[in-house]
């Protein structure tokens, strides 16, 4: 079974969760065309 | 990055370890402008405050985003003054993908680091003249070009 990232697609709750993991974000802009 | 990059599992595992990941689409006028976003792909690295730690503009094959991100996770502890933790990304770029375009920021990061944490300034001497060494042609290497004047 292929693996993917788990992508959210809302920056304040990246951020959210980068505090609660003590991660940083990693922020994609990707044109979906 | 959709197609090659993102699909890899090395890459799935490395995000989902050391990341929070999202994605934003080039519709989303308002965070394009405010992270002055013109082409795509691009890739910034956060802290949770939202400060920005790295970028990256452009295709990156999964040999080469692996230790560019690395590096940009070793720069997020290196700006949280983390330094034995930066200290150990840098490293682990540098061990397993020495040959990457990254390796010589991390060169460059490690040494800047290690005199952080010790002010003694050997280090930055020790990254140029591995810098000068192993990446001659790196802008790395010219940005270290003043530690040559630090004794040995």
């Amino acid at each position: 079974m292929a693996l993917n990232i788990c992508w959210l697609d809302d920056l304040a709750k990246a951020k959210d969760h980068a505090r609660q993991t003590k991660k940083p974000v990693l922020l994609d802009f990707f044109n979906p065309q | 990055m959709g197609a090659v990059t993102y699909p890899n599992d090395k890459v799935v595992k490395f995000v989902d370890y050391n990341f929070v990941p999202v994605q934003i689409e080039t519709s989303n006028t308002v965070l394009m402008n405010q992270f002055n976003v013109k082409w795509t792909p691009t890739i910034i690295v956060l802290d949770a405050d939202g400060n920005e730690v790295h970028r990256e503009v452009g295709f990156l094959a999964p040999e080469e985003f692996i230790p560019k991100f690395m590096v940009a996770k070793g720069k997020y502890y290196f700006n949280a003054e983390a330094h034995p933790e930066a200290q150990g990304m840098f490293d682990e770029a540098l061990r397993d993908y020495p040959d990457s375009a990254a390796a010589a920021e991390a060169v460059f990061f490690r040494g800047v680091s290690r005199y952080k944490m010790t002010h003694d300034p050997k280090p930055l001497r020790e990254a140029y003249e591995t810098l000068t060494a192993k990446f001659p042609g790196s802008e790395w290497t010219k940005r270290a070009a003043p530690y040559r004047l630090i004794p040995q």
